[in-house]
């Protein structure tokens, strides 16, 4: 068919065109006359329209791509010892065989060149990639977990902002160990809270066992060499140790191809130490994974994208503004929309009534403390407020004079109810005392305490001793220490003994019992003493659970986007002094 | 960079050719080169194709074959870097690439869809598809399908296709 290209270039005037099968022929008239035709001599000129054939090939765009780098044999990984409980059993996902699902791993917004989002989009799915990286894993992952990993592994900020309980660290591990694997890293730093350090190098051993761990602990000399180790790829700091460190980590000039800050809503207060001292952490790639991005105010997401992405946000957007620039950066789902199976978690508000001595100790407590709050007037301060407000919630929990309490009397009648069924309790509260009150009455039912002023080893034992041993039905725990991180999935029943000043914490107090694995229904029992300052933050804290709905679906804002100098001071019908509503 | 124990033979590659017809650009063809885990290894896409009526009437019942095989279809495999073991195609008229070039050449359909009506009975199941090699191929079958039981334990055979619409479709939103 080149010929064809020939052809046409020498097309003559008189030539006949023929055109036949796609073959465009040329031919001679005086040949393909017949010879008893005579052709005037001034025969005109016919017009010639010319026709563009295939005469050139089309252009090619041509992309390559490295291969992946397959990992090379490792030595074993032992750098501290597992611990001894077994991991909690979780059931098999649903799968359908009639329709494998398979998982994209799609392009992020902010990658621009059409190589890059190529490289992306030629990938198998990540079902395939999995198959044939032989990454064994301890359970078949849900299939919304291995969309959060193909969310991850391309992003170089994002924020995992799972509901607590649905594995986000089982997730962040998965996708770094296929950024190791891949070559894409090799240095990783994960920063977590100090009380769950050992909880992340359980799971790094379940998820990733071929990775070889450091923990940053220790003096100051072993610290040094603990971030010096070149070969170990994985390395877990607390975010004490990471303030700490900060002048040596600048010093040894290391460079991280990626920091995993595990609750990351330790970030939010941007002028803080530990939120300078993550922020300055050289690094190419930010995962925070928080199943709270948006605790009190707007502001707090900002702050995390100081971390994620720095600049992409600013305080002056709006809520539905965050939303938008956020949302490519941020992936968020909820227990009832991924886990339809999950058993379900049942809510109940009891209202508790005091006892009369307790409600008398609670009215003169109030009516002392407002009038103190309005005689000092201008100069009443928010702590003043704020000490009140603990004061009367002290008295909801205990009547200081008698020591009564109603809750506790309520609290443990239902525990008898429990025990007899063989099932385990969850109480939370604000106050290790209160903790301390409640195991001298609840001792019947075994109960263990769990609480910050613990050692860590003391910790682990109460966790152990709950798990294992039937005598013991019951675990108290402060919302400090106890919210977060810890799997309890086995218990079934979860009490507020009290109320934490934040939605958003008491959700992850209720995810300890209410998780993946979860053996039954969770019931989750939230005392709030009648007609008290309990009642009244209940109604703001309502309101700030809406704020973070809003920055998360991108809906219109609330009318209030937090526990506001005004709020606390609306507690008590005052009106905040004028300096500090400004 | 250096090969490490656990890495696998670089020199083994499989071809996946296909066209896409976008109504507003025309005729795109896409080239992905694939390892034996069906991780990519380059892709080469064409510029749009627009056949005009004039040259669907001077090409006649020659156009398929000129327009698939050799403008489209040779050009790309030009391309190529790597020898595939084979190129599969998805699309029955880039069969005639195999006129333009010395690789095995095999059509790949779902097993659950109608058979190709020139399917030779060198076609094979292998995985979710049939293989139907070119008539030229037709003493390979066996031979093909050894070849392909080491990327058929990673891939779907048809699924390296929805990639290269995908990344298509991206070029052309680009």
């Amino acid at each position: 068919m080149d010929s064809h290209a020939g052809s046409v270039r020498s097309w003559r005037r008189g030539d006949l065109l023929f055109a036949s099968g796609g073959a465009l022929a040329r031919l001679d008239p005086r040949l393909a006359a017949p010879a008893a035709l005579r052709l005037p001599i001034d025969v005109p000129t016919p017009s010639v329209t010319r026709i563009e054939i295939f005469d050139r090939p089309p252009a090619v765009n041509s992309f390559q791509f490295a291969r992946s780098v397959e990992p090379a044999v490792r030595p074993p990984r032992v750098v501290r010892p597992r611990p001894v409980e077994p991991p909690c059993e979780e059931p098999a996902p649903a799968t359908d065989p009639a329709a494998p699902k398979r998982t994209r791993i799609a392009p992020p917004r902010d990658v621009v060149k059409l190589s890059e989002r190529f490289f992306f989009l030629l990938q198998p799915d990540l079902e395939a990639i999995l198959e044939t990286s032989s990454l064994a894993f301890p359970r078949q992952p849900f299939p919304f977990q291995l969309d959060g990993m193909a969310f991850l592994v391309p992003r170089h900020g994002a924020v995992l902002a799972d509901e607590m309980g649905l594995g986000k660290s089982m997730q962040a591990i998965s996708s770094l160990r296929l950024l190791i694997r891949s070559g894409e890293a090799r240095r990783v730093l994960v920063v977590c809270p100090k009380g769950l350090v050992s909880n992340w190098t359980r799971e790094l051993a379940d998820w990733a066992p071929e990775l070889l761990v450091a923990v940053i602990e220790g003096d100051p000399q072993r610290r040094r060499w603990q971030w010096s180790l070149e070969d170990v790829p994985v390395k877990v700091a607390n975010y004490e140790a990471v303030v700490r460190d900060r002048d040596l980590v600048a010093e040894l000039g290391l460079e991280f191809d990626l920091v995993v800050l595990d609750e990351a809503q330790r970030i939010k207060n941007r002028t803080s130490n530990t939120s300078e001292a993550v922020r300055a952490l050289r690094r190419k790639r930010s995962w925070a994974l928080t199943g709270t991005p948006v605790e009190n105010r707007a502001e707090d997401l900002v702050s995390l994208f100081e971390f994620v992405a720095p600049g992409h946000l600013n305080d002056r957007m709006s809520p539905r503004a965050l939303g938008a620039a956020a949302a490519d950066h941020v992936l968020r789902r909820t227990k009832d929309k991924v886990l339809k199976d999950m058993p379900p978690r049942m809510n109940r508000d009891e209202r508790i009534e005091l006892s009369p001595e307790q409600r008398e100790t609670y009215r003169r407590a109030e009516e002392e403390g407002v009038l103190r709050l309005s005689a000092l007037g201008q100069e009443a301060t928010i702590q003043n407020v704020f000490e009140l407000v603990l004061r009367l919630k002290q008295i909801c929990n205990f009547d200081t004079a008698t020591g009564e309490s109603a809750k506790l009397d309520c609290l443990e009648a239902e525990l008898e109810e429990i025990q007899a069924s063989g099932k385990k309790s969850l109480v939370f509260s604000q106050w290790v005392e209160t903790l301390g009150r409640l195991k001298t009455r609840l001792a019947r039912f075994g109960a263990l305490e769990y609480h910050g002023g613990m050692s860590t080893a003391a910790r682990d034992e109460a966790i152990r001793r709950f798990k294992h041993d039937k005598q013991h039905n019951v675990l108290l725990l402060s919302y400090g220490a106890g919210a977060v991180g810890l799997n309890l999935q086995f218990s079934q029943y979860v009490f507020l003994f009290d109320r934490w000043w934040n939605p958003a914490i008491e959700d992850q107090a209720i995810n300890r019992a209410h998780r993946i694995g979860a053996a039954g229904a969770v019931t989750v029992t939230r005392y709030l003493s009648a007609d008290t300052i309990e009642e009244r933050i209940d109604e703001v804290l309502r309101k700030k659970r809406d704020l973070s709905d809003t920055i998360l679906s991108q809906a219109e804002a609330p009318a209030s986007s937090g526990l506001t100098t005004e709020d606390l001071f609306a507690l008590f019908k005052l009106a905040p002094p004028i300096r500090a509503a400004a | 960079m250096e090969q490490t124990p656990g890495e696998q033979p670089i020199d083994l590659a499989f071809g996946f050719l296909t066209a896409v017809d976008s109504p507003s650009h025309g005729l795109f063809g896409g080239y992905l080169l694939v390892d034996p885990a069906g991780r990519p290894l380059e892709f080469h896409c064409t510029a749009p194709v627009k056949v005009s009526r004039a040259q669907q009437i001077l090409y006649g019942a020659t156009l398929q074959s000129h327009l698939h095989g050799r403008q489209i279809g040779a050009t790309l495999l030009a391309e190529g870097t790597v020898a595939p073991e084979l190129v599969l195609t998805d699309f029955e008229p880039m069969l005639h690439v195999r006129s333009h070039t010395s690789l095995p050449v095999a059509l790949v359909t779902r097993a659950d869809a109608a058979v190709a009506p020139n399917a030779e009975a060198s076609s094979f199941a292998i995985g979710s598809v049939s293989v139907s090699p070119h008539a030229q191929d037709a003493g390979l079958g066996e031979a093909l399908r050894q070849k392909l039981e080491s990327l058929v334990a990673s891939v779907d055979l048809a699924e390296p296709f929805e990639r290269i619409r995908a990344a298509i479709e991206e070029a052309q939103r680009h």
